[in-house]
């Protein structure tokens, strides 16, 4: 309760003092008010499970439409909303309607203030993380979030940014989340600086009612071709991301990871035993935007990833396939191969394979 | 006495020499200094004001055909910061921000910005690197070459060699219009030498008072019947904020 008082107490005087340097840098009467952002995307997502070993249905199918709205004034204010549609029938026709972002934001001198609900990544892991406290839960299998069905956390949160360097204040509610969840209200800092080429962030909170945290992040270009990232997270346990990227000349990307979280019912997945111990994960994908800068080729985007349990050598086979027609229409097929035991990690899943093939419709 | 001559003889000639090669080395020195002026005064065609926002339609062509197009917002301030917001359908929320030879792309299904390498800059007819990094004087060392016409403009030929192995092309010959430092052509290498690119800087216009670069063609040398063309418009004058250029900024509108 003190700790929220606190942090309440912090951000209404950083809003005061944000607000007394207003003045200082209004913008130039030359700057239109106010600008405005949308974008709509539809999608009809079918999925087909094969060979189920349980009595449900083969076909999942959804159709999603996803607006979205910004409106920026004055480089002052803003707000943004975010908002997903979702009819799916599986053994049952529901419709639901999600927020996935909404919040007003106030920009003044070196603060940003925003309150609402708000997606924030400071994981630097592609499919897993270990620092990212506030972030949306990372699924190894589909990292990207093809769906963007994603939502992000309730919070008030203050950035400070000057130069190479920002701190960030954030409380995050779970009063609002979605039933099932196990989020808790967390308080988090970070401070994130750009240091020889290393984006480095150091983050520190606290789960209400549960665990202290702490965590280090870094990325790094090396050379033209690799990227380096990589996490280290203290709660309870240490937990430790290490991940590369390699591009070729010719534009294809490998992303390869190294996982190893600690077994706590925070980082668990529901499909592993508490007793299995620590846990160890590899993810390997290759992938290729645009296939060939050539006419016909370069509305074709083709992906193709490995995550595997190294512990139970357990894994999943991730083939992804998209491609354009035209400014705003694209079609796609996505497809997972679970292999291994029945009692490992993707081997318990209860279909051969699934693909998913859908069309999506972009403005 | 023909001692004394011999001696006086050797003298004279080498500081006949070392005037010689003193003439050389300022005449050279002169020279470097003149290309970075004219190099510098060419970036004031492209980047009009020390904080400026701008938009760049790019349009490609496949054997003439007009095949792709994409839409920028490009936010620029000093020589290395560069923020910019895709707006084409297909890129619709995507952003990228360059801080020096630091590059970032912000997906918008993940919100997370993602390191990009140089390799991944340079893909595709107009390059990341094409639309976000404009101030040649700040990444390349100018010397010049020589005189020479391009059609019927007389121009300064320069070669830029890059400063940093980061720069996005290793080394360019660089046409500038002798009459007032425009840009006129480029050529574009990669670190094997292998020439990547020309541009042709097509059209000038005024706005808000500066002569600015408004049409410029990208000609793919390796593929050679695709091309780009980039437009400029609504160039302006802004204050732009610093944090506009943080990297860890994902609330990005």
């Amino acid at each position: 309760m003190k700790l929220r008082f606190y942090i309440s107490a912090v951000m209404v005087a950083s809003v005061m003092i944000a607000a007394r340097s207003h003045a200082q840098d209004a913008p130039t009467s030359s700057e239109s008010h106010y600008s405005t952002r949308y974008s709509v995307a539809v999608i009809d997502d079918a999925t087909f499970y094969s060979n189920l070993s349980v009595p449900i249905p083969s076909t999942l199918n959804q159709v999603l439409l996803e607006p979205s709205f910004n409106v920026n004034i004055n480089h002052r204010w803003s707000f943004s909303t975010s908002l997903i549609g979702a009819t799916t029938t599986y053994s049952a026709t529901t419709t639901q309607l999600h927020v996935k972002e909404t919040y007003a934001g106030l920009s003044a001198g070196d603060f940003d203030f925003l309150a609402g609900r708000k997606l924030v990544r400071w994981g630097t892991g592609y499919a897993f993380t270990a620092a990212g406290v506030l972030d949306p839960p990372r699924i190894a299998t589909n990292p990207s979030d093809r769906l963007n069905l994603n939502e992000g956390r309730d919070m008030v949160k203050a950035d400070w940014v000057r130069g190479q360097h920002a701190l960030t204040l954030a409380w995050s509610t779970a009063a609002l989340a979605q039933k099932g969840t196990n989020l808790r209200d967390t308080t988090a800092f970070r401070y994130n600086v750009l240091v020889h080429g290393f984006d480095t962030s150091l983050i520190a909170g606290n789960d209400r009612g549960g665990d202290s945290f702490g965590a280090l992040t870094f990325t790094r270009v090396v050379g033209q071709a690799w990227e380096i990232h990589g996490e280290a997270a203290w709660r309870e346990h240490e937990a430790i991301l290490l991940g590369a990227k390699y591009t070729m000349a010719s534009g294809v990307t490998f992303i390869g990871e190294f996982y190893t979280p600690p077994n706590i019912a925070y980082y668990r997945d529901s499909s592993v035993s508490p007793l299995a111990g620590r846990q160890h994960y590899g993810f390997l994908n290759a992938s290729k935007t645009r296939l060939r800068e050539l006419p016909g080729w370069k509305e074709w985007d083709l992906s193709g990833e490995m995550v595997i349990n190294l512990d139970d050598h357990s894994y999943t086979g991730v083939f992804d396939v998209s491609r354009w027609f035209g400014k705003h229409v694209s079609a796609y097929v996505h497809a997972e191969i679970p292999v291994g035991s029945k009692t490992s990690e993707y081997g318990a899943a209860p279909y051969s394979n699934s693909t998913s093939t859908g069309i999506r419709f972009q403005l | 006495m023909s001692k004394v001559n011999c001696t006086l003889r050797t003298f004279l000639l080498l500081f006949l020499l070392a005037l010689l090669l003193a003439c050389a080395m300022v005449s050279r020195a002169a020279t470097t200094s003149d290309a970075d002026s004219l190099l510098k005064r060419s970036d004031t065609y492209r980047n009009g004001w020390p904080s400026f926002v701008t938009r760049v339609k790019i349009t490609n062509f496949e054997s003439g055909k007009p095949d792709e197009e994409k839409l920028y917002e490009v936010s620029q301030k000093g020589t290395d910061k560069t923020y910019v917001e895709f707006m084409s359908p297909r890129e619709k929320g995507r952003h990228l921000l360059m801080l020096g030879d630091d590059m970032w792309v912000y997906l918008p299904d993940t919100s997370r910005p993602v390191r990009i390498t140089l390799l991944e800059r340079l893909s595709g007819d107009a390059s990341n690197g094409d639309v976000a990094r404009t101030n040649y004087s700040a990444d390349y060392t100018p010397v010049y070459m020589r005189a020479e016409k391009v059609g019927a403009e007389q121009c300064d030929v320069l070669e830029l060699t890059a400063k940093r192995k980061g720069a996005t092309y290793q080394r360019i010959l660089y046409w500038i219009r002798v009459e007032d430092a425009r840009p006129v052509r480029a050529e574009f290498y990669l670190t094997s030498g292998k020439h990547i690119k020309t541009a042709i800087f097509d059209e000038y216009a005024e706005s808000n008072g500066k002569l600015l670069l408004r049409k410029m063609t990208l000609y793919d040398e390796i593929r050679h019947n695709s091309h780009s063309v980039l437009d400029y418009s609504s160039p302006t004058h802004r204050e732009l904020p610093d944090k506009l250029f943080y990297q860890g900024r994902t609330d990005r509108y």
